[in-house]
């Protein structure tokens, strides 16, 4: 089956276990939000499917292959990783930035880009609606176009699994709709998708699939309607919500009351 | 300072007078850009660098030395007797505390950079605990000296031997050393130097305005660097080997030997081509004695020796 | 850039190392003709027959000057190659090995084999010295968390201090009479007296860690937005930064081996040429060493031939022209962050 399957992944530091046990299944041609509250272990759990952890137990099998044992030249040319807040101290045009995620393709004696490549960052650059910005510096940009300039990087890699750790948090509403939009025709066209997020309401828009996470754990696993329970959210973010259906779909839509504590962060008067 | 030069020369003068002079106290007296004030004829004092040390035993005042340090190489053999025994406080230059610890009247310091705050003590601080404290004239940088010259070295002198008391002894030293300066006749030649006192990658030489160039005036010898207003300076090999001088005059010292400057000299590739290296014509100097002092006479009576022992058949 | 005009830039700068390098073995104490000196260089390279100087003169051209020209250029090359690899290991735009307790440490351990009498094996005291600094720095940085950006900066400062203090004590403890006067030079950057060895040496140095960081130009695109994204980019993150920072420790050990703590190069030079031709490595890197090596030469010339008689340490004419100069890129930069 293609697709990315997580089986009893562990990632320890030290004697305390970030992610145990995590096992969950995405599927090529769909997007899966991986949800739960901060400090959840979704970002451990990506930084693990790109190679940056290690995974003291549990295998990762992405088309087949054993992903966790690829070496990173390799794992490049299948996945693309986009990431919370990306910044740089380096002085780059959007351009370069975009052309960043043609790396994994290049050998190490080129100064200029191939000529496909430049067909393949013009492409990833209209995608995202980022031509009139090609030669403005990364810099500076606000949050919310540098986070269209990484997805576009990210297109740019071509990827086959398309991580992503949260690419709505900097965008307006418009901006969100249509990252979103984007990401979901990536998976149509075959691409596996997995991001991070914590608007539950976009998730269940958006997703096809949702991996909950709680202290490290995948606590539940499955489509947005099935998933997405009050109970779930009182168990996992300690919160009373009522979970309507959206009018003419079977997406259901979360309407928040209050924090299950009662009690306020700060008191007024 | 000039003043205190022709007051250290008319000092000297009068000493050479068979009447007995003596000093009246206090005595006051400008020295490096300060006023110093000794009220009797110093009894506890304490030298810093050899030539202070030396100053004060040629002048037959082992007994009022009560510590030296940072000394630059043994005494010669006409002072080893007389400073056998004094106590040495440090090897480099004392702290404060062990200076103070010795409870000194006076402080007598080869380097002006010895009354540094991290060193002996600041002057105006030394000055307020009742000690006075003096810089070798030619050694001072808050107030430029003028050109060194010998008048200059018996000038300082005359005055240390006004402030203990004892111009008899200075006016003989300096007779003495006049007599023979006088003997030593300056080479005729028109021979060059450099006088090459420490440094590997660039050369420390002696420059115009202190004793290294009043040393090779005395001696006849034109310095390569004479034209520069300072004292030594840090100067380019290239500038050496372009001056491409008839003799070299080495300062020997424990950690840059004559030896070794003659072994450098002759193992780098540019140096080894000059004619004062290709015929080792080398006049070699003491440390302590190439700084101002009384060693500065017998050096040059030395050094005049050595440089008619050179053979110079094969000169340009 | 493109192609165009990124080819005419650099051969613009190859054109310039060639014009400097002509003028300045031209120029020096010794009035030496230009024509009679490259003659005594055309003789040595068996590109003529008899030599057009008297052997002294011969050797003020061949064993003076030259020599030192060539360590000079290396020297700013390599420098600049540390200096560029610094900034985008730590992703602080004001790393350089100076600041980072590279230089300090290769310092510390260049006077110790310096006073233990081991003059030949400078070269060895200080690369380990260097490689001392960055792995007390790295660790340190670990300690306080990992290396981000500011705790590199922190840990490099307080290694460099450290090790600063250990120099002055060593010098302090064994410095007799004015011999602590050459070290002092050499601390403040200094390339008089250089000879063939050293410049041989700059040049082996040069010849090993270069290729290995231009080498690396695409991995250090990749670390643009730093480790993770260079991962997911197909970088071995950690085997990048290992041979980086080993390539650049032996780097920085060699040039201040013979150069001293020479300030500033790192720094700026990069920074200037980024402001040119922009952050992507593949250029950035060759063009950097270029102007690292063209800056330096003129630094040096200045140095030995400005106050002539006197010798300047190279050192004072690298900050003096460095320190303004590094304000105006960052008042270009308007952030530093």
């Amino acid at each position: 089956m293609s697709g990315l399957i997580v089986r009893g992944v562990e990632v320890r530091v030290g004697d305390r276990a970030l992610v145990s046990d995590a096992a969950f299944t995405t599927r090529a041609g769909q997007v899966t939000a991986l949800i739960g509250p901060n400090g959840a272990g979704k970002t451990t759990l990506l930084a693990a499917l790109l190679g940056l952890r290690r995974l003291t137990a549990g295998t990762v099998e992405f088309d087949g292959r054993d992903f966790a044992a690829l070496p990173f030249a390799e794992r490049a040319k299948l996945c693309a990783y986009v990431e919370q807040d990306a910044g740089t101290p380096e002085r780059l045009t959007v351009r370069d930035v975009v052309a960043l995620g043609r790396i994994p393709f290049q050998s190490t004696w080129r100064t200029t880009l191939p000529a496909d490549d430049e067909t393949i960052v013009a492409g990833a650059l209209e995608a995202l609606n980022l031509m009139n910005f090609a030669n403005r510096l990364y810099h500076t940009l606000s949050g919310g176009e540098q986070q269209r300039v990484q997805m576009a990087r990210a297109l740019a890699q071509e990827p086959q699994l398309l991580l992503l750790d949260e690419p709505t948090s900097h965008l307006d509403i418009e901006a969100q709709l249509l990252a979103l939009d984007l990401l979901q025709d990536r998976a149509r066209a075959g691409c596996t998708v997995l991001l991070a997020m914590h608007d539950l309401n976009l998730a269940a828009r958006y997703a096809d699939h949702l991996v909950v996470m709680k202290v490290g754990r995948v606590v539940a696993e499955g489509p947005p309607a099935e998933v997405l329970t009050e109970k779930l959210l009182l168990d996992v973010y300690g919160v009373h919500a009522t979970i309507l259906t959206a009018p003419g779909s079977e997406v259901p839509v979360v309407i928040y009351d209050r924090a299950q504590s009662g009690r306020r962060l700060a008191k007024s008067g | 300072m000039r003043a205190a030069i022709i007051l250290g020369i008319c000092l000297a003068a009068l000493a050479a007078v068979p009447a007995e002079a003596a000093t009246t106290y206090p005595l006051t007296l400008n020295n490096c850009g300060m006023d110093i004030t000794v009220p009797k004829s110093p009894a506890r004092v304490v030298a810093i660098k050899s030539t202070a040390t030396e100053m004060l035993l040629s002048l037959g005042l082992a007994d009022r030395i009560v510590g030296i340090g940072f000394q630059d190489g043994p005494l010669p053999d006409t002072l080893a007797a007389a400073g056998r025994d004094l106590k040495v406080l440090a090897d480099k230059v004392p702290s404060s505390e062990v200076v103070l610890g010795t409870e000194p009247d006076f402080i007598y310091g080869g380097w002006e950079s010895n009354f540094a705050g991290d060193a002996v003590g600041e002057r105006p601080m030394l000055s307020r605990l009742g000690i006075a404290s003096y810089v070798a004239p030619a050694a001072c940088r808050t107030v430029k000296p003028p050109k060194l010259s010998f008048d200059g070295v018996f000038g300082e002198i005359a005055e240390i031997g006004a402030i203990f008391d004892v111009e008899n002894e200075a006016a003989a030293l300096v007779a003495a050393q006049s007599a023979a300066l006088g003997a030593v006749v300056p080479d005729a030649r028109g021979l060059t130097a450099v006088w090459y006192s420490s440094g590997t990658k660039a050369p420390y030489v002696g420059a115009g305005n202190n004793a290294p160039a009043m040393i090779m005036d005395a001696l006849g010898l034109a310095n390569v660097f004479g034209s520069v207003d300072d004292g030594w300076i840090s100067a380019n090999w290239e500038a050496v080997a372009d001056a491409n001088p008839d003799v070299f005059v080495l300062v020997d010292s424990a950690w840059n030997s004559a030896a070794q400057k003659k072994k450098l000299l002759a193992e780098n590739p540019v140096t080894s081509r000059l004619d004062a290296v290709i015929h080792t014509r080398y006049l070699v100097i003491p440390f302590p004695a190439s700084e101002a002092g009384v060693r500065n006479v017998p050096a040059v009576v030395d050094m005049a020796r050595q440089l008619k022992a050179l053979s110079f058949d094969t000169a340009p | 850039m493109s192609w165009p005009a990124r080819t005419i830039a650099y051969l613009a700068l190859w054109a310039l190392l060639l014009a400097s390098v002509t003028i300045a073995v031209t120029l020096g104490p010794a009035g030496i003709s230009a024509g009679d000196a490259w003659g005594t260089i055309f003789h040595h390279l068996g590109l003529r027959a008899d030599p057009p100087l008297s052997p002294l003169r011969d050797a003020i051209v061949w064993e003076l000057r030259l020599p030192r020209v060539v360590a000079a250029l290396g020297v700013g090359a390599g420098l600049a190659l540390a200096g560029t690899v610094m900034q985008v290991m730590t992703r602080n735009p004001l790393a350089d090995p100076y600041l980072l307790g590279l230089s300090s440490g290769a310092a510390l351990g260049a006077v110790i084999f310096l006073l233990m009498g081991a003059a030949l094996l400078m070269p060895l005291g200080a690369f380990l010295g260097s490689l001392g600094a960055l792995a007390l720095a790295l660790l340190v940085a670990a300690l306080l968390g990992g290396a981000t950006p500011s705790r590199a900066i922190l840990a490099g400062i307080c290694i460099a201090a450290l090790a600063s203090a250990a120099t002055s004590l060593l010098i302090f403890w064994s410095a007799t009479g004015d011999s602590y006067r050459e070290i002092l030079n050499w601390l403040l950057g200094s390339l008089s007296g250089t000879v063939w060895s050293d410049a041989a040496l700059v040049v082996v140095a040069l010849i090993v860690c270069a290729p290995v960081i231009l080498l690396s130009g695409r991995g250090l695109d990749a670390f643009a937005f730093g480790e993770a994204s260079a991962a997911s980019l197909g970088i071995d993150v950690a085997r990048l930064r290992w041979t980086l920072l080993a390539a650049t420790a032996l780097l920085t050990g060699v040039m201040v081996a013979v150069g001293g703590a020479i300030g500033f190069v790192g720094l700026v030079v990069p920074h200037a040429v980024r402001l040119a031709v922009g952050s992507r490595h593949r250029v950035l890197l060759p063009a950097s060493m270029l102007v690292g090596a063209i800056f330096m030469l003129w630094s040096d010339t200045v140095a030995r031939s400005l106050f002539d008689p006197r010798e300047l340490p190279v050192g004072i004419v690298t900050a003096l022209v460095g320190a303004p100069a590094f304000l105006l890129i960052l008042l270009r930069y308007r952030r530093i962050t």
